[in-house]
């Protein structure tokens, strides 16, 4: 035993009816308490869905709490308050200034566009709040004991991600992989485990397979262009475009799926402890589809009967021309709609976000585990803002 | 004495410990293992559980601790498989689900709680709106222009206008009085502004003004008014924005306060009604004080121009009846002063001045009205 290396395997055990019990319950908390609850709610999903992984039946623990992300929240609003009112309205003041008068219609609309470069004043924030938010994350995660965390980094990553990204659009997306790997690459060998180190290896050239399907994609849209410039069958042209489009929005899951196999398969843990990963984009991509599915019919039907209720409400409202009930209606027709927002988030939850963690987690392993044995534990870390950031700046999804 | 088995990490090592967890004295928790130095005893009333966990079988617990970490809660953790054992454990233990908080924490909230929203009010109510009205004085009129112009070109746009001056109308006799009228009004004053005002072909009830001296009057207007005054009174009313920069100061401060205040309320639930209602309240208090600015200076320009302000009451007056007896809370949330008071005040001034004459003659108003085609 002791000169074979042993090997973990991932395993998720967190079930469809206690999630959406879960979440169902802390949304309509977030609801009533008009988004503050929100803190909360998210903290105690994320419990849940970290208890549920496991390798070798130590369970994963999630340790953040939800007032330091309210506290987290709260200072971030005040530096974003001071600087996001001042610098968008002097952006957009200066958006102004490259106005001159409009001639034709399409001149008009292209000139509003100048407005929107007060977004810009956001753009290095939200890479700023993308990297606290993985460090937070990281800092409020245990297996075995054992704390995981990350260096504070975040400026740098707000630079080089900013960089990465022209780059890639300037080369209309050819140098995607490069993108994809060296952040992950930043990220990763800022990443520690206790007291060891995780570490990056391979290629970025590597990353291209991963790309295959958004090649095609991609092919397919340029085939239809031609189509359309060439044939005069706008037809045709259009059907291939929405091939396309379609194939490229799944080689887009696929590429992610690739690109994490690959990117996993080439992290090692502390020199010495490697990783394995073979999820499969088949699956994963049936679980976005079938589970948006499942979930757009749900919410279709509730938002139906949502409807039928509040018509059924309005129209006596209408009849007697009464505005306090017709108020009373329009308050109803908000609650049903909100409330529908409620369950088909929760749906989605455990339709799409559950059954693709439960995937990805099964199919991953830790190699060499045994080495696991002399990590020791790492300080306490602040956790920066919780979050807050990425709160106030609406980045990341619902866990 | 049961003794059930357990998997123990001491919150210093990533090594796992096989442990027997035993209970003594239905008080304390002893663990013993081979890879243990020491037996560990663990009172039964500080013992705690992880809470939001999948499932019913497992149990982790942990030690609660004044110093603790994140949570008031020691780093070292147990896992119990062992039903009867769990069992006990949930019976014993009066505090295994309490979810403690470190001291002070509460002090906390509310003091950053009562900071931050302190810092918004003061970004929302004093700082954006002073910087909005020195950047509105800032800008070069020729720039203002070209913003207002590409305003009413969207507005265009979304009232069903396919190109450029779809809406406009053109009629030039119709045009020469509007000019008359516009002469007439600003005769004796001084305005920074060379006044560009046009009618487009639309039946709403409304006109309104757009950075750089533009004023836009809606066909519906001219149809619905009772007479030339009325109009007059409107144009006069919108003039009024115009020459305090109204419209590119509203503008440059939304753009700070709406992305503000989003940030703040904004996700997608509850917070989503809030952030809409303290956006219209908040645009609805910046408006308010303006349109009665906006108000007085018609009133005055009119009583300059002897034009009756009687014209500008039964607007508002009909604006009242299209309202329709809003309950009163209504008033706060609307962008405009409430419209009985806004129409009692042009009968008050109405009423001081004896010698006014209609703005258009019978035949000029006609001609104005017919000013579409």
């Amino acid at each position: 035993m002791s000169d074979t290396t042993r090997d973990i395997f991932g395993r998720y055990s967190g079930n469809k009816g206690e999630l959406f019990n879960l979440a169902l319950v802390t949304s309509l908390l977030t609801l009533v308490t008009l988004g503050i609850y929100r803190f909360w709610a998210k903290t105690r999903i994320r419990k849940y869905i970290w208890s549920s992984i496991d390798g070798d039946s130590d369970k994963f623990e999630y340790t953040g709490t939800g007032i330091e992300k309210l506290l987290g929240f709260l200072v971030a609003v005040v530096i974003l308050a001071i600087y996001l009112g001042i610098i968008q309205m002097i952006l957009f003041y200066f958006g102004l200034n490259l106005f001159s008068q409009p001639t034709t219609m399409a001149e008009a609309v292209a000139q509003t566009l100048a407005v929107y470069i007060s977004f810009f004043a956001v753009v290095p924030l939200i890479f700023f709040a993308q990297y606290r938010a993985r460090r937070y994350k990281l800092a409020r995660t245990r297996w075995r004991g054992v704390r995981f965390g990350a260096e504070p980094a975040a400026w740098g990553y707000a630079l080089r991600a900013i960089g990465h990204w022209l780059l890639t659009i300037l080369t209309l997306g050819l140098l995607l992989p490069r993108q994809t790997f060296y952040l992950e690459k930043y990220m990763t060998d800022r990443s520690w485990y206790g007291t060891a180190r995780f570490e990056q290896q391979g290629r970025w050239q590597e990353l291209y397979p991963a790309m295959k399907h958004l090649f095609i994609g991609a092919l397919i849209i340029v085939l239809a262009v031609v189509l359309v410039a060439t044939t005069n069958s706008p037809g045709i042209g259009g059907v291939f475009f929405v091939v396309g489009y379609i194939w490229g929005m799944i080689g887009l899951v696929s590429y992610r799926v690739q690109s994490f196999t690959y990117l996993t398969g080439h992290k090692v843990l502390d020199g010495s402890i490697s990783f394995r990963a073979d999820p499969q984009t088949s699956t994963v991509v049936g679980h976005v589809l079938i589970g948006g599915l499942l979930v757009g019919l749900a919410t279709g039907a509730l938002l139906f009967v949502a409807g039928l209720i509040a018509t059924a409400m309005m129209s006596p409202a209408a009849l007697t021309g009464s505005a306090g009930a017709g108020l009373a209606a329009v308050a109803l027709t908000a609650i049903l709609y909100l409330a529908a927002l409620v369950i088909a988030s929760a749906l989605s939850l455990v339709w799409i976000t559950q059954p693709i963690i439960d995937h990805i987690v099964s199919s991953t392993a830790v190699e060499n585990a045994d080495a696991l044995d002399a990590i020791h534990q790492r300080a306490m870390d602040s956790g920066a803002d919780a979050e807050g950031f990425a709160d106030a700046l609406d980045v990341g999804g619902a866990i | 004495m049961t003794v059930a088995a357990g998997s123990y990490f001491d919150g210093q090592s990533a090594a796992r410990h096989k442990v027997e967890v035993r209970i003594e004295n239905d008080a304390t928790l002893v663990l013993t293992g081979a890879t243990l130095p020491q037996p560990q005893h663990w009172p039964l009333d500080r013992l705690r559980a992880l809470a939001d966990q999948p499932g019913v079988d497992g149990l982790t617990v942990t030690l609660f601790s004044e110093e603790g970490d994140e949570s008031p809660r020691e780093p070292a953790r147990l896992t119990l498989r062992d039903g009867e054992m769990n069992a006990r454990i949930r019976r014993l233990c009066p505090d295994l689900h309490r979810r403690d908080v470190s001291r002070g924490t509460w002090g906390r909230v509310i003091r950053y709680a009562t900071l931050a929203t302190a810092a918004v009010l003061l970004m929302l109510f004093v700082i954006l709106p002073r910087m909005a009205d020195t950047l509105a004085d800032l800008i070069p009129v020729e720039k203002e222009i070209a913003f207002g112009k590409s305003i009413t070109l969207q507005i265009e746009r979304a009232l069903g206008a396919t190109d450029l001056g779809d809406l406009h109308c053109e009629g030039p006799e119709g045009q020469a009085a509007l000019d008359k009228m516009l002469t007439r009004l600003t005769a004796d004053q001084t305005l920074e502004y060379d006044l560009d005002v046009t009618v487009f072909d639309h039946p709403m009830l409304n006109a309104f003004a757009a950075p750089g001296g533009q004023v836009i009057i809606m066909r519906g207007l001219l149809d619905q008014a009772s007479g030339p005054d009325t109009v007059a009174a409107v144009l006069a009313h919108e003039i009024g924005h115009v020459e305090r920069r109204d419209p590119t100061r509203h503008a440059l401060r939304t753009v700070g306060s709406a992305g503000l205040l989003s940030m703040v309320l904004g996700d997608f639930s509850g917070g989503t009604i809030a952030a809409l209602l303290g956006e219209q309240l908040l645009r609805a208090s910046y408006t308010r004080e303006a349109e009665a600015d906006a108000d007085g200076f018609a009133l005055d320009m009119l009583n300059a121009a002897d034009i009756d302000s009687s014209g500008m009451a039964e607007f508002f007056e009909k604006l009242e009846k299209l309202e329709g007896g809003l309950p009163e809370v209504a008033a706060y949330f609307a962008t405009h002063p409430a419209s009985a008071a806004r129409a009692q005040r042009a009968r008050d001034n109405a009423a001081r001045n004896d010698n006014a004459t209609p703005a258009l003659s019978p035949a000029e108003w006609q001609a104005l009205k017919n000013i579409c085609g």
